[in-house]
């Protein structure tokens, strides 16, 4: 796990697992709870939460000398949510069905604390390459969790991978059921935790 | 003063280059938006009427060909009487009918109606008797996901079909979503007029029912007509 090289090695290494946005900095919790019934939902929303925060990592870093201090989280959250709209109506084009089940979470990237906090605690004080290469890393990180999450959540309540069955009729002839638990918020709650205490306890071996 | 200066022309200039991209974006796309929305209420309309289920994976192109061959767009007065296509009355109402060979099958409502948040738009099939329901769809709402959300749900949706619009005389009663269970909170006599209802969505539950009520109002003189041929074609056996 050492990967400190340099500081764009470092910012990615962080970003995925010393302190990955979900699972170490517990931000983003609402979407990973909302999203992760289906992996479909979940590696779209991933894709859109990676594309805003590196994209507006990017844009931040080149004009970071020229925001003026006392606006600046203004002009992060209004360059943010530009991004924002522009990534749901690529959706609305393009996935309609997927960004129906989206609904308003891809809206509600805008207040998501990762995009923000990446914009004010990395973008506006390192340059534009690594502060891009911090916020892939970052939307790549969150969507390893959601898409952990989902994986389990889909496979556990409804037997399905990308919406394809995997559990075969075999078992549910013998008796066994989907967890319905796993299709509601609580179940989301449930796995995240686990995947927390996974993190926590491996982290500390070291 | 100067830095209050360099603060305003930055966000000035900062507005005008986010709204010119959200232009682009919007009017860029809008062609590709409409069509996808198009598709999914035909698509809607297919589900209602049972042709088409919803996981069936189906190509866009075969749902405008689908909804083509078997679907007609008609407009009908509130006394129920059929308008011309051209006719412009300003009290019309939509329906859709469904025709396999060369007969009726069933016609769809639109449901345009008050939620908890917003509007609820779907649409609601019913059998070619004017009182069975056939299936009920949502292509739209603003409530709350995982409580009132529900409405789009399978086992809701599911819960519509085979339901009654009238009573066991024939009167128009509507359908209703009951507070719980129907079989729990439904005299038996009245079960086959409610649907269950989802536990957190009580207020969604309410609206939807008085929507269904004023809506299917509107289109009994229609639905009548629908009963009293069905009548006919028992007699003719």
């Amino acid at each position: 796990m050492k990967l400190t090289g340099n500081k764009t090695c470092k910012a990615i290494s962080e970003a995925l697992w010393q302190s990955n946005p979900i699972s170490k900095q517990i931000l983003g919790i609402c979407s990973a709870l909302a999203v992760t019934v289906q992996l479909k939902t979940a590696i779209v929303m991933s894709l859109a939460l990676t594309f805003v925060v590196a994209f507006s990592n990017l844009i931040i870093s080149l004009i970071r000398h020229q925001i003026p201090r006392n606006i600046r989280i203004i002009a992060q959250v209004a360059i943010i949510a530009t991004l924002v709209i522009i990534a749901d109506e690529f959706l609305k084009a393009f996935m309609y069905d997927i960004s129906k089940q989206l609904s308003v979470f891809v809206g509600l990237i805008i207040t998501n604390c990762i995009v923000m906090g990446r914009a004010e605690t990395y973008a506006i004080a390192n340059p534009p390459m690594r502060s891009f290469a911090d916020g892939l890393a970052n939307g790549i990180g969150y969507g390893s969790i959601l898409c952990g999450v989902a994986f389990f959540r889909e496979l556990l309540g409804a037997g399905k991978l990308f919406g394809r069955q995997v559990v075969p009729d075999v078992f549910y002839e013998a008796g066994y059921q989907n967890m319905g638990l796993m299709l509601l918020a609580p179940g989301a709650f449930i796995i995240i935790g686990l995947f927390v205490w996974l993190e926590h306890s491996l982290l500390k071996d070291k | 003063m100067r830095n209050n200066l360099k603060s305003i022309l930055f966000a000035a200039i900062m507005c005008v280059v986010c709204s010119l991209l959200l232009t682009a974006a919007s009017t860029g796309l809008k062609p590709l938006q409409q069509r996808n929305i198009v598709l999914d209420r035909q698509k809607n309309i297919l589900i209602a009427f049972g042709i088409i289920t919803q996981d069936q994976k189906i190509k866009n192109d075969d749902i405008g060909a689908l909804y083509k061959t078997s679907i007609k767009h008609r407009m009908v007065n509130s006394s129920g009487s059929l308008l011309a296509d051209s006719s412009r009355e300003t009290n019309a109402l939509p329906l859709y009918i469904h025709i396999k060979n060369g007969t009726v099958r069933a016609y769809v409502v639109p449901i345009d109606t008050r939620g908890l948040w917003g509007k609820i738009h779907g649409y609601l099939a019913i059998d070619n008797d004017g009182a069975t329901i056939k299936g009920f769809t949502v292509y739209k709402h603003s409530e709350t996901p995982g409580l009132g959300g529900q409405i789009q749900s399978r086992w809701f949706r599911k819960n519509f079909e085979g339901k009654k619009i009238t009573d066991q005389d024939g009167n128009f009663v509507s359908i209703s979503i009951a507070k719980g269970k129907t079989g729990q909170v439904v005299p038996a006599g009245k079960q086959p007029n409610y649907v269950d209802g989802i536990s957190g969505a009580t207020l969604t539950g309410k609206y939807l029912t008085a929507g269904f009520k004023t809506i299917l109002e509107d289109y009994e003189p229609m639905a009548i007509e629908f009963r009293q041929k069905n009548q006919l074609y028992l007699r003719g056996n």
